[in-house]
């Protein structure tokens, strides 16, 4: 049965964006407990390590914990909130319908976070492209504004907040924490070397901590309901918390759905509240289950698949941005990979010698061989070009993210690559199709 | 809560280290804190191979070419972003280390056109090296090389040209023009397998120093316009000089090959120039073989006849002996050079002395102003000639009841005698107006390589050495001695201008004939104060301050 939902709970509703709506449905309540009723900013920051919160973005870090990282002596620097509302990985779409549906619930989320951080300035970096968001979002804070939310001395609490709105310019890798400091500093968004991490030097050289659209929104929640309730929710104490799922691909009803965290991927793909199983009755294939990055599985692996961080590392894959993309057996798994290597090349920074030259050097392969011009030795060249760029030796994970789709395809579609390169065609899909009529 | 508990008894607190002990491959060996495990390992004599990593720029960690293992850490890690700690234990040989290394040459060869044969940096090439030394002998890439049109053998600056197809992406050159020149003209542009090295807005590359842009470059992406194609860099002989375009006295290398100068690198000196030279005194490289003064001339009325050089400096005594006799010794006047070492402006004041003359000078020229970078402090340089210190300190001011240079240019003074120990270099030297002035003396003699005003005016003019040709030392800014090498002899009848000048005081009736720039030094350190400790070894060894003399404007 589907449970009551709790981030999309205002998706829908009529106005849903307008602060009156938001005030009406109890909104900035929880705020005003906060801010009002004698929490201090570690107690907020129990409560939601107490949650199980973890980071929405990708990697799955406790949030609370990541607070913690922030130096208790900052040396007179300000500490830095930043809203990564970047939402760069392919396939995800659900910051963006929280941003755009229900603004009030991030900046609520966003200011209570910052006062658990003694913040006093933040900044959602949005994805550029969100060009209407960003407009839903700044009414938004001038709204909060107006109602003195945000700015001097909120509520009369003596904690004061600004909120800034930065637009990035288009880059992937500006998803990445530290290449969106350098880009919200204005410089080329590139990743920096680690250590020092943000949580002691970010942004402008001050502790600044990072969290995803999601995050902030839970964070709402917990505080309004408590960390016990939140952590509740879901399969277990370290994969709680509601959560948003992104179903696209050969699906009857893509869309994105929230469900108890560790929701099974079956249900997600076949549920008549959810997916509603395959378009026209075709069969799965594989399904990348956390965005481009998240290694591919294969129709006999969503068996018993729990849609969280640990059930899906235990399948030697990722949660990541929770991105369901789901392949039918018409799909050409080479014309799949060539597609997330295009984008990978496409996205490098340019930083780190084996993600520059190796991520072109990926797709050219994969492309040859989808154009049937495959050699008997490129699908182990692929493989020994992915292992030298991946393991860590980059300045940050984009070259592992990479080379996932890559390994992953090869590992368990190694005989559909073999037939490409034999038979310099595609084993399913319209070109398998055409070569075969004309042949 | 419950009450904080006692502090536990202190423990004795470690006895504290100046150094830091690393062991590489279980090798453990002392380094002092405050440096990169690369440049650790250089201590213990092992090479970890880098591109990206410069010591006097900030570190970015992208070249991924000096993976190292440590222990206790799984992954490989870059020994440039490596924060060095008492006890690392680094590992370089292991077969991990190995086969990173091999990978990231494959990659960094990949889209590199291989173009060695054709071009300069061979020979001087980190790729190059790194290849030879820890890359596979053969790679797997078989598809098209990523080009550059439009950005291939382009000058991006007055000075530095761009081949876009070579870079490696090391970003040394970005990060020198940001970090050292501070003014950064150069950028990335594009990313991932397109990223490329180039000017903001196409901007020209033209700050003091851009040519130390091509230096930092470990490939043959940036190399300079004036040395490219002349010579492959194996052909050239180095040979530890010193900057003649100030007085700050940049250290450098003057490259030659067969009695032909190529061009000046830097020297590394961490007190003065570090790693770097400016545009102004790296180009100089090429006005050391302008050779116009070629043989002694002496005037017979209104002929100009060759003469051989004993015989002209013979004339010159001879002169200076009949107006000594006619007119006294003040009637002669002796013009040293802060071009010249401190051995000759020595020489030059000491003939001075021998007749009794206390009219002696240099030229003043504070034309140039000019900023160097040391390791810790900008210098800055205020004289055109690279020894005014030097000229000053062996005694070129006029002596008690002399005469200097500005009586005779102002007219205040007409000498019956003008000795110019230098007129290559004298700024005055072309100025009709200042070279009348000097004229106005019944006899003129100089020593000159190249040809001016001064040398066309001349009575004697003696064929004279190049900086290259020559050996000595010069005093800078700083009050620092540094020693110039001579990289070949000056062609005959051409001699070094402490050689003239000797022939010339034992003419007189002073001086020997077999004394050496280190004979003369010897007679300095007796002799003129403060230089009393600059010994042979210290002037080898980059350059002695002198006593006393040496006031900082920051930290040492």
């Amino acid at each position: 049965m589907k449970s009551e939902p709790v981030l999309l709970a205002r998706v829908g509703r009529e106005r849903s964006q307008a602060i009156d709506t938001y005030l009406a449905d109890g909104g900035y309540e929880t705020l005003r407990k906060v801010l009002t009723g004698g929490w201090t900013p570690e107690a907020v920051t129990e409560e939601v390590k107490k949650s199980g919160l973890r980071g929405r973005g990708g990697a799955g870090f406790p949030t609370g914990v990541k607070w913690g990282f922030v130096p208790k002596d900052t040396k007179g620097k300000p500490v830095y909130l930043l809203c990564n509302a970047d939402e760069s990985e392919p396939g995800t779409f659900k910051d963006r319908l929280l941003m755009e549906e229900d603004p009030h619930q991030m900046l609520e989320g966003q200011i209570l976070s910052a006062f658990a951080l003694r913040c006093h300035t933040s900044y959602v970096y949005i994805r550029g492209e969100f060009f209407h968001g960003a407009r839903v979002l700044q009414r938004a804070i001038d709204e909060a504004y107006e109602k003195g939310f945000l700015g001097e001395n909120i509520l009369g609490s003596g904690f004061s907040h600004d909120v800034t709105v930065h637009r990035g310019a288009g880059a992937y890798i500006c998803g990445e924490e530290t290449g969106l400091i350098e880009s919200l500093e204005g410089k080329r968004g590139q990743p920096r070397v680690k250590p020092p991490f943000p949580a002691v030097v970010g942004v402008f050289g001050a502790p600044t901590i990072v969290n995803n659209v999601e995050t902030l929104c839970c964070v709402t929640h917990v505080l309004k309901r408590g960390a016990d309730w939140f952590a509740k929710i879901g399969r277990n104490e370290k994969n709680s918390g509601p959560k948003l799922y992104c179903l696209s691909g050969h699906v009857n009803r893509p869309g994105v759905y929230e469900a108890p965290m560790g929701l099974q991927m079956k249900e997600l793909l076949f549920g008549d509240d959810y997916g509603r199983g395959m378009k026209d009755g075709r069969k799965v294939k594989a399904v990348i289950p956390g965005g481009a990055s998240a290694a591919m599985l294969t129709a006999g692996e969503i068996e018993d698949c729990p849609l969280d961080f640990d059930g899906l590392a235990a399948k030697k894959s990722m949660l990541g941005s929770a991105a369901i993309i789901v392949m039918n057996e018409d799909t050409c798994i080479v014309d799949a990979a060539t597609n997330l290597a295009k984008f990978f090349s496409h996205e490098s920074c340019g930083q780190c010698t084996p993600c520059r030259e190796g991520t072109p050097w990926l797709h050219r392969v994969l492309s040859r061989i989808e154009a049937g011009e495959g050699r008997a030795e490129d699908v182990e060249l692929l493989e020994k070009i992915s292992n030298q760029m991946g393991n860590g030796i980059t300045l940050c994970v984009f070259a592992d993210a990479a080379i996932a789709p890559v390994l992953s395809s090869i590992g368990k579609f190694r005989d559909e690559y073999r037939y490409h390169v034999e038979n310099k065609r595609c084993l399913v899909g319209p070109r398998a199709a055409v070569e075969a009529v004309t042949a | 809560m419950s009450a904080p508990a006692p502090p536990a008894p202190a423990a004795p607190p470690p006895p504290k280290k100046d150094t830091l002990t690393i062991v590489f491959d279980g090798k453990p060996i002392e380094v002092p804190p405050g440096i990169n495990l690369i440049e650790a390992a250089k201590l213990a004599g092992i090479e970890i191979p880098h591109f990206c990593f410069h010591p006097r720029l900030s570190v970015v960690g992208q070249c991924r070419m000096c993976l190292v293992e440590i222990e206790g850490i799984p992954k490989i890690q870059a020994a440039c972003t490596t924060p060095i700690k008492d006890g690392l234990a680094v590992k370089t040989t292991t077969q991990k280390v190995r086969e990173s290394r091999a990978a990231n040459m494959e990659f960094l060869l990949i889209n590199h056109p291989l173009d060695c044969p054709i071009c300069d940096q061979a020979g001087e090439c980190k790729l190059q090296d790194n290849a030879f030394g820890y890359g596979e002998q053969r790679s797997r890439y078989d598809e098209r090389k990523r080009q550059y049109a439009g950005y291939d053998r382009t000058a991006i600056g007055p000075h530095v040209v761009a081949d876009m197809t070579r870079c490696i992406q090391c970003t040394r050159c970005i990060r020198f023009c940001q970090e050292i020149a501070g003014t950064g003209e150069l950028t990335f542009l594009d990313r991932g397998g397109r990223t490329l090295v180039w000017t903001h807005d196409g901007k020209p590359l033209a700050n003091d120093w851009s040519a130390c842009a091509a230096d930092v470059c470990p490939v043959g992406a940036l190399t300079t316009k004036e040395f490219r194609f002349r010579r492959r860099v194996w052909d050239l002989k180095k040979t530890p000089s010193v900057c003649p375009g100030c007085n700050i006295g940049c250290n450098i290398s003057i490259e030659d090959r067969d009695s032909v100068v190529y061009r000046f690198l830097p020297r590394l000196n961490p007190a003065v120039n570090d790693y770097w030279l400016c545009d102004y005194g790296r180009f100089l490289s090429e006005s050391l073989n302008a050779r116009e003064i070629s043989k002694a001339t002496v005037r017979e009325g209104s002929d100009v006849r060759d003469a051989i050089v004993p015989a002209a400096v013979e004339r010159i005594a001879s002169e200076i002996r009949s107006t000594i006799e006619t007119d006294g010794p003040s009637a002669i006047f002796f013009l040293g050079s802060a071009h010249l070492s401190n051995e000759e402006n020595f020489l030059l004041r000491k003939i001075a002395d021998h007749i009794g003359c206390g009219n002696r000078d240099v030229v003043v020229d504070r034309s140039r102003v000019r900023r160097m970078k040391s390791k810790t402090e900008w210098i800055e340089g205020d004289h055109a000639g690279a020894n005014y210190a030097g000229a000053r300190d062996m005694g070129l001011s006029p002596g008690p009841g002399g005469h200097g240079l500005t009586d005779v240019l102002e007219g205040r003074w007409i000498p019956q005698i003008v000795v110019v120990a230098d007129a290559s270099f004298a700024a005055a030297a072309d100025d009709a107006e200042k070279v009348g002035r000097l004229r106005g003396a019944r006899f003129l003699a100089v020593a000159a390589r190249t040809a001016n005003s001064l040398t066309r005016a001349a009575d004697v003019v003696l064929p004279a050495a190049s900086l290259a040709q020559k050996e000595g030392s010069f005093t800078n800014v700083q009050g620092r001695v540094q020693w110039f090498q001579r990289a070949f002899l000056p062609p005959p009848p051409a001699r070094a201008h402490w050689e003239l000048l000797l022939l010339l005081g034992v003419a007189l009736g002073w001086g020997d004939r077999n004394w050496t720039p280190a004979a003369v030094r010897t007679q300095i350190r007796e002799e003129v104060e403060g230089y009393d400790e600059v010994t042979e070894q210290e002037l080898a060894g980059g350059g002695l301050m002198k006593k006393g003399l040496f006031v900082s404007t920051g930290a040492v």
